[in-house]
Formats: C-alpha cells, sequence, structure tokens
C-alpha cells in the first residue's frame, strides 16, 4: 500500500516536472482533472468562510438571546466539571491493586484530593444508579427501578427507561405506505439531570455514553445516548450466527441462528434486518449475504449486499456497513462486525449485533442530531448500541474470551477518543463520560479471578488476567486526564457500582411457589418464560428483572388479588422468610436482606417500584430463569455461565469508587450527591427535591444528613 | 507523436461521427460523459482513497464544530483552522491523481479543440490565410488554388514578420486542399467548408513536441522547411446554451466535473 502510495508520487513528480518544463500554452491545458481538487476545496473554503462570518456575524445576538432567556446569574466556583466514569470499578479490587502498586495515577489523583467509597443505589444496577447520579436523586424520583418493568396488565416485560412506540397510520400507495405519524420514542426517566439544570444557567454540558440517556436530553450541550440504545433490529442487542449447521437450541439470552447454504466454497443467504415500515405488510428488509472461502489460506472474501469484507479465521472485522433499501431512493443504515469461526466441514459467521450506524442514525441517538455525526466524522464508526459489548455471544459460546476483549477494548478505545476530543474542546462547562469495559470485562472474567468458581471450566484462555488489565488501562486514561486538568477544574473519576462474583443463582420465583406466595395454572409447568405458566388469580408475589419482587395488588396489577390494606403485613411475612435465607447445599446465606422501597425511597413514583429490592450475599444473583420467568427451576443451581461476576446483591456490599482532584468535606459521599455538588460548583441552588447533598460545605452550610 | 496524433484523429473523427450533424453540444455532453468516466476510473486508481476520505471526514467534522460550538469564539476559529489545514492536505492529496490525468487531457482537449474550437466556414465567406518563414528563407511564395476556391485580394507580404498573407474566397462547402509554394518547395494546408461538427486545423507548424501534442488536427511542416507556420483564420466558436454563450472548454469542464461527481457513487471513487 505504502510502496504504491510512493510509487504514484514519485511518477506524479516526475510528470509535473516534465509539465513545468513546457512552457507556454500548456499551462491553459490541465484539463478538467484538477477541477476535482480545487472544485471541492473551493467549496469546502468558501462554506468554511461564509459558515465562520456567519457566526461571528450573529454571536453577539446569541450571545444577548440566551442572556435574556437563561439565568446567568451563576457564580462559578470552577472552571470545568469533568466525571470520567469507569462503571463498575470496585473499590476492594481498586485498593489491591493499588497496594500492589499498579494503579500510580489513580494513587496520585487520591494523594491530590481523596478516594473514598461511594454509596451506590438501592438496587445496584448501573440504569438505576447513572439515573441517580445524573438527576441527584433516589428512584422514586427518577422512575428507574431496573433494566426492566412489568406491564401491569399482562405482567410482561417492558423496558424501563425508554418506550419506543409503533406507527399505524399509514398513506398506502400501490405497494408501499407513508408513514403518517412519527414513532413515539420517549425517555421514561423522570426528574432533570443536572446538565439540563445548568443549561438552563447558561452552561454547556458535553456528556458521552451515560447510561440512560436514549432518547437524548434536550439541553444546552451535547449528548451522545448510551443504554437503551436499541440495535437496527429493535432489540437491545442481538447477534446473529449464519451458519449451515442444523437448527438446536435458540440463544438463550439474545442471539438468533440465520441459516446459510454451503455449495464448494461458496456460501449463500439472507440478513433479514428491520422491519420495512414503508412496504404494505411490514415485511423485514433483506440484505443478500454470500461468501467465498479460501480453505487453504483459511479466508474468505463476504459480501452483505454490495459491501465487500476479506475475513480471515477467528479474526473480527472492521465495522461493515450494511445498507438496506427500503424504497426508491430510501435506505436503512447500520453497522456490525463479523467474524467467520468455522469453514471446514460447516461454515459459521458471527455477526455483532447490527448498531445504529452514527454518520446516519435511523433513530435519535444524540443531541443535537447531528453530534453522532460528528462524532463518526471525527474519528469513524463507532458502536451505538446501548449495550454495546456483546457478551451475549461469549455467553452463549459463539465467540471465544479473546474476542470479546478485543470488541470490549475497541469499544473502550473509542469512547476514549470521544473522551478526550470532548475534553480538548471544552474551556468552560461540565464533560461527563462513561466507560463501560470495566463493568463488562468483570462480568465476563470474574471466574477467573477467584479460584473454584463454577464457570471456571479449566480451559486455556490469554483473558485471566484481563481484570487487571482493564483496572491499569483505567488507570493510564486517569494519568492522561490528569495531564490535561488545570487548577480550576474539578475531576471526578468515579464508578456506579462495585462487583461480587455470580457463582450461585437463586430462582425466587421457585421460593414463591414452594412457599404458597405464587402458583401455576392448572397443567402448566412454569418452564415458560416470561411468567406465563403463572396463575395471577392466587398468585400474591412474584419476581421480574435483577432485583425486584412485586406483589400482585388489587386495583395495580390487572388481576390483582393483594388488598392494598393487606401489604405491609405481607411485606413484614416475606421479608421475615427471606432474611438471612440459606442455601444449605453450600452452607451459606444467599439473601441478606428483602429491603421494602417503601422504607428505602421518598417520591412521586414510588407507586411503580417493586415492594422489595433484594439484597443478595457475595456469590449469589437471581438465577438466569428466574431473570426470564422461568419457575421450574432449581431454587439454587450453580452458574456456570461466563457471565460470572455481578453486582446485582446487597447494594451495601458493592459500593462505587470516587477519586477527586479536590478534598471532599464528607466522610460518607454517595452516587446521588454529585448532582448537587456539580450545580454547587458551578453557584446554581441545587433544587430542593434532589436527594443528594454536595460534596463541598461552607461553614454556613446546615449540617449533612447522614446518607443511607 | 505522428503515428499517435493520427491514430488518436481517427479515433476522435469516429467518435464524433455520429454527432457530426446535430448541434454541438450533444456530442459534447456525450464526449464529457465518457471523459467523466475515465476521469473516475483515473482519480481512483491514482489517488489515495483512504487518506483522501479520511481528510474529508475531518473537513466535515469541522464545519459541524462550528456549528456546535457556535457560541464560543475561541472553538469557532479553532476548527476554522483545522478545516483549511485539512484542506491543504486535501488539495496535496490531489495533485497525484491531477498530475496523472493532465498527460491525457492535453491530448484530449487537443483533439476535441480542432472539432468544437473554430465556427465552420460558409461558402462565400472570406478567410485569411498566412504563411510565417525562417529568418532569410526566400521570399519568393506563391498559391495554388483548387477548383472551387478563389483569391480576394492579391497577395500581401507582412511587414513584421518574413511571410505573406491572401485573403480567399470558397465558392462552395467542401474539403479542399491549398498549395503554397516557397521556392522549389511544395506545401499544403487543408480548408474545411463546412458547418459540421468536423476537425478543423486553423495551424500546420514546424515539427516540435510541444507543436505535435498541442496541433494534432494536421501532420507538421517539414523539418527542413522555409516555412514555420500555415494559418488559416476559422472564427473561434463559442456554444450557446439558453442564450448563454461559452468557449466549449467552459461547458467540458463544467459538464465533466458534474457529471463525475454525479457518477462517483456507481464507480465507488472518493473525490
Amino acid at each position: 500500500m505504502l510502496q504504491a502510495s510512493r510509487w504514484r508520487t514519485y511518477a506524479a513528480a516526475l510528470i509535473l516536472a516534465a509539465a513545468i518544463a513546457i512552457p507556454g500554452t500548456a499551462d491553459a491545458y490541465v484539463g478538467p482533472g484538477a477541477g476535482f481538487a480545487f472544485v471541492s476545496s473551493f467549496l469546502v473554503l468558501f462554506s468554511t468562510i461564509l459558515i465562520v462570518f456567519a457566526s461571528l456575524l450573529i454571536w453577539p445576538f446569541r450571545v444577548l438571546w440566551r442572556a435574556v432567556t437563561r439565568r446567568t446569574s451563576a457564580k462559578p466556583k470552577i472552571k470545568r466539571f469533568i466525571v470520567c466514569g469507569f462503571d463498575g470499578q470496585d473499590p476492594q479490587l481498586t485498593d489491591k491493586f493499588m497496594a500492589e502498586g499498579k494503579l500510580p495515577n489513580f494513587e496520585r489523583l487520591a494523594k491530590m484530593g481523596c478516594y473514598k467509597p461511594l454509596k451506590t443505589t438501592f438496587p445496584a444496577l448501573s440504569p438505576v444508579a447513572w439515573s441517580s447520579f445524573s438527576t441527584g436523586s433516589r428512584p422514586a424520583r427518577h422512575n428507574i427501578y431496573d433494566f426492566l418493568d412489568r406491564d401491569r396488565r399482562t405482567y410482561l416485560p417492558v423496558l424501563s427507561s425508554t418506550k419506543i412506540g409503533s406507527i399505524d397510520k399509514f398513506l398506502n400507495i400501490g405497494p408501499f405506505q407513508i408513514p403518517r405519524e412519527k414513532p413515539e420514542i420517549r425517555l421514561l426517566r423522570k426528574s432533570k439531570p443536572f446538565w439540563t439544570i445548568l443549561g438552563e444557567h447558561n452552561i454547556w454540558s458535553t456528556v458521552v455514553r451515560v447510561p440512560i440517556t436514549f432518547p437524548p436530553d434536550r439541553f444546552y450541550g451535547a449528548q451522545l445516548s448510551a443504554m437503551c440504545v436499541p440495535d437496527l433490529l429493535g432489540t437491545q442487542g442481538t447477534f446473529l450466527l449464519f451458519t449451515t449447521r442444523p437448527d438446536d437450541d435458540t440463544f438463550k439470552e439474545g442471539g438468533m441462528r440465520v441459516k446459510v447454504h454451503m455449495d464448494g466454497d461458496r456460501v449463500e443467504g439472507t440478513l433479514l434486518g428491520p422491519e420495512n415500515i414503508l412496504r404494505q405488510g411490514t415485511p423485514p428488509l433483506e440484505l443478500p449475504v454470500s461468501a467465498d472461502l479460501d480453505r487453504t489460506d483459511s479466508t474468505a472474501a463476504v459480501r452483505f449486499g454490495d459491501e465487500e469484507v476479506d475475513l480471515q479465521l477467528n479474526e473480527l472485522s472492521d465495522w461493515v456497513q450494511l445498507t438496506f433499501n427500503a424504497a426508491p431512493m430510501v435506505k436503512v443504515r447500520g453497522i456490525a462486525r463479523v467474524m467467520m469461526t468455522e469453514m471446514n466441514g460447516h461454515f459459521s459467521l458471527y455477526m455483532t449485533p447490527i448498531a445504529i450506524d452514527p454518520d446516519k442514525p435511523a433513530m435519535p441517538i444524540s443531541h443535537p442530531d447531528y453530534y453522532s455525526v460528528y462524532l463518526a466524522k471525527m474519528q469513524g464508526k463507532y458502536s451505538t448500541l446501548g449495550l454495546a459489548e456483546d457478551t451475549w455471544a461469549l455467553n452463549e459460546d459463539v465467540i471465544e474470551d479473546r474476542h470479546f476483549r478485543e470488541l470490549a477494548l475497541d469499544i473502550d478505545d473509542e469512547r476514549k477518543e470521544m473522551f478526550f476530543t470532548s475534553l480538548d474542546k471544552l474551556r468552560k462547562g461540565s464533560l461527563v463520560c462513561v466507560f463501560d469495559a470495566t463493568d463488562r470485562i468483570q462480568h465476563m472474567y470474574w471466574r477467573y479471578l477467584e479460584k473454584g468458581h463454577p464457570a471456571d471450566d479449566g480451559r486455556e484462555s490469554d483473558c485471566r488476567n484481563a481484570i487487571e488489565e482493564i483496572y491499569v488501562r483505567n488507570d493510564k486514561i486517569v494519568g492522561e486526564l490528569l495531564d490535561k486538568v488545570g487548577p480550576d477544574d474539578l475531576l471526578m473519576v468515579l464508578s456506579d457500582h462495585g462487583f461480587a462474583s455470580f457463582r450461585r443463582g437463586v430462582n425466587l420465583n421457585r421460593w414463591l411457589m414452594d412457599n404458597g406466595y405464587l402458583y401455576l395454572k392448572e397443567g402448566k409447568t412454569g418452564s415458560e418464560e416470561w411468567l406465563l405458566d403463572v396463575d395471577w388469580s392466587r398468585t400474591k408475589a412474584y419476581c421480574l428483572g435483577l432485583s425486584g419482587m412485586f406483589f400482585n395488588i388489587a386495583g395495580r396489577e390487572a388481576q390483582g388479588i393483594v388488598d392494598p390494606a393487606d401489604v405491609p403485613a405481607l411485606k413484614e411475612e416475606i421479608a421475615g422468610k427471606l432474611k438471612g435465607l440459606r442455601d444449605e447445599d453450600n452452607d451459606e446465606v444467599a439473601i441478606i436482606e428483602a429491603f421494602d422501597t417503601a422504607k428505602l425511597y421518598t417520591g412521586p413514583y414510588l407507586e411503580n417500584a417493586p415492594e422489595f429490592v433484594i439484597g443478595y450475599n457475595r456469590g449469589y444473583r437471581t438465577s438466569w430463569d428466574c431473570a426470564t420467568g422461568v419457575v421450574d427451576a432449581p431454587l439454587y443451581e450453580d452458574n456456570v455461565k461466563a457471565w460470572s461476576g455481578d453486582h446485582c446483591v446487597d447494594p451495601r456490599l458493592v459500593p462505587g469508587v470516587l477519586f477527586c482532584n479536590r478534598a471532599i468535606d464528607v466522610d460518607d459521599p454517595a452516587l446521588i450527591d454529585i448532582a448537587p455538588t456539580a450545580l454547587q460548583q458551578f453557584g446554581v441552588e441545587p433544587p430542593k427535591h434532589m436527594d443528594g447533598q454536595p460534596l463541598f460545605r461552607d461553614s454556613n452550610d446546615p449540617p449533612r444528613e447522614t446518607n443511607s | 507523436m505522428s503515428l499517435l496524433n493520427s491514430v488518436l484523429g481517427g479515433v476522435f473523427d469516429i467518435l464524433l461521427l455520429p454527432f457530426r450533424s446535430l448541434p454541438p453540444m450533444i456530442g459534447l455532453v456525450v464526449i464529457s460523459a465518457l471523459c467523466s468516466v475515465g476521469m473516475l476510473l483515473g482519480y481512483k486508481a491514482t489517488s489515495n482513497q483512504p487518506a483522501i476520505e479520511a481528510v474529508k471526514r475531518k473537513i466535515a467534522a469541522g464545519l459541524f464544530e462550528i456549528r456546535l460550538y457556535n457560541d464560543d469564539i475561541v472553538a469557532i476559529l479553532k476548527a476554522q483552522g483545522a478545516i483549511l489545514r485539512d484542506n491543504l492536505r486535501y488539495l496535496g492529496l490531489n495533485m497525484v491523481p491531477m498530475v496523472f490525468m493532465m498527460v491525457p487531457f492535453v491530448l484530449v482537449i487537443a483533439q476535441l479543440q480542432f472539432h468544437y474550437g473554430y465556427e465552420g466556414l460558409e461558402a462565400n465567406e472570406p478567410v485569411l490565410l498566412q504563411v510565417t518563414l525562417q529568418e532569410g528563407a526566400s521570399s519568393d511564395v506563391s498559391l495554388e488554388l483548387p477548383d472551387g476556391v478563389r483569391l480576394d485580394a492579391p497577395a500581401v507580404r507582412m511587414a513584421a514578420l518574413p511571410g505573406t498573407a491572401w485573403r480567399l474566397v470558397p465558392e462552395s462547402s467542401g474539403s479542399y486542399e491549398l498549395g503554397i509554394i516557397v521556392g522549389s518547395e511544395r506545401l499544403t494546408k487543408t480548408l474545411v467548408v463546412d458547418d459540421t461538427v468536423t476537425r478543423r486545423s486553423p495551424f500546420r507548424l514546424a515539427p516540435s513536441f510541444l507543436n505535435q501534442l498541442l496541433y494534432p488536427a494536421e501532420p507538421p511542416l517539414p523539418a527542413d522547411s522555409a516555412a514555420v507556420e500555415i494559418a488559416l483564420h476559422y472564427p473561434d466558436r463559442e456554444l450557446s446554451v439558453l442564450g448563454f454563450g461559452q468557449h466549449w472548454l467552459v461547458w467540458f469542464f463544467l459538464l465533466t466535473i458534474v457529471l463525475a461527481f454525479a457518477m462517483k457513487g456507481w464507480f465507488g471513487v472518493t473525490i
């Protein structure tokens, strides 16, 4: 490639020299070839100058308008507020690696200001925790209690943070239909994040990949959405496996098998994409997939429509553009990475969930709309999926340890570039960026951290040290960050929760059935997912999601039977039985406590809360079956999946970390304190509804309430 | 070079034959489209496509940045600076394919100039024939006219240059060969009286590389000829679209650029 480029340059130089040596009329005959360069450059120059001129011209008016429309009385104590979030960074591991001298930059930051455990939320789940971080409130004020909520009419799970509606009104033209309305895409998180309040006071914020920001907030600043951004198929992340192998079990947690046909060295199939809403009947969009195999070199030329990519066996590709034709001149674009996992005997090709193309987003994934495009132009394609790291493919053994690590670290690199680019542009205001790799790597490789983990099958893996490596990697980011932070900047490096082992799964729906709180329909076994076998006319309590237990309350649930007046007594009864629940097989306490949410929270959305947040002991978590609503399963079972670490335990066991470049004035900081601190530091009075309190205190501040 | 010119001349004569009797703009559009395809393929082969793609993305990012940080004057000016820097890089990356494309396009444009650059003569329309001689060459120059062409005025000797000029009048349409006798040497010059799109040669020149490159419509004069130039003054042609007349090269330039930009997607070329 480089040689070809040099050859071109030398040859061009020779021709140019010859042309220059020929005098006179030849100059007039440079020809339209030059036009490409000069027309494009001229257009760019002209439009740039025009835009800059227009920007400069209207700048005073914008300043005036902002002064009139937004409150500008704030007197900031800081120039920039920078939050670098490492999702799931655990204080115990941080302490360990710091003691071993592996995190010099974290140590440096701790010495500059402070390092403390950071109290997380009940439950210790990322959507809940980051919502509390951004709003300074406990869940009853922001309305996010878990990844999933239940539909009160059907008892089926629904996404807790986002509602994506359908389109019902169309104008029919032949085989086509034109939508007459836009689908509703609504963020269900309530309360105001601190960046919105800062914006109201004319203070800019850049918010990069903070969970529960889809659809993006509208405020004075820029935001790239994160957790809950769907893939192009509309799911929270469905990987695809194109394979010639016969149908087997379906993937349990979110993959899809696509049958392909092999004829000699040629493989052909079809990728079924999102629904084509422009065609009557909304059939799925299709993209032909083919591969020409070269078994001697273990390579293949794989085509997705017009896009061709050369693959080496077991090597991940870069981002591949997938373009579906919805109608003449209408395309739907996604991006994915692919990997051929076998080609001899059978052929299999893994494809990551198809992410929305940030360059041409099919949904609003940023604010302003063009912010995702700007980032794509700046640094190339990047993953836009909410849960971008494909944990399910590793859980299902479709990819190997090293592939998952590569995927996770590549996404981490993308994030790092976004973060530092944004930091370089930020002269005043706030910047928040969340890195997810620490969380995902710990989820998937915790089995290598402790001896005898049931999910460690003893297989060779070069990822046995992956957790330590990600902490060291975070340390390097902190090092780079410290070099860019000035004395007027307030820097916080924090995590939303810590981490624990997930060795044993607990099926609380089974426990509820065994203890007479949950009943199955006549003749049903309880093996159906999503509690479809449950007899609601007799059921008093059920579990859904990763941490919550709900009562089937009359007047609230469609088939509720528990009288609201009986709720306190039932709570006491069940909480009493669950407190210290033992796993007799392993002679360990599985559940420390079931926390009554009415005692945990106050706020306008308390009625949407589950009745209990279950405080599992370290090593325990809701089982895979329980999480998907299967009742017919053992109460306790070993977790043998790669997803071997978790944080859905008693939140007191898994606080996050807080590093700050300034000493804070409190001993028990909590995640909900960050938002009021940000406002206070920019001279904005934190609103009364915020549960958190600023971490920096003046001598005349009232006494601080202790964080529960 | 003469061989190349005669081959190219033949190719272009054949290529333009179907458009000969049509308005000149039609043939020019078709030729421009073909040239655009050639330009795209040439550009793709000789340019550093990944680098061009990368720098264009950066330029676009800069434009978005101006929009995004439009409250921050410093950010706007920094983005402007970055765009200018990237634009220079873009220009630099375009130099290589530009130089490569210069070679074929000099040949193509030279050929097209003699089809589209000059207005056709009409019967009975006077035209000036001018022969320029070497310094010190014999001033004994005479003219042999074929049937159908007559002299409109006696020969005029030019004072400033050693040479002679005649005003001729072709009496009917057709292609003629004029004979010019310089001492003992007999030279020829074509005269085309026709209003179709056809090859017209206004000059026959001494046989230098540059002359052959830029004036390929007729063979050069013999190397030892006493004449250095035989010029026949065809009027310049303007091509008019919706009453807007421009030199054909301007239309050619615009058409090739526009068509190339329109077709770049089909050929997978980043410009």
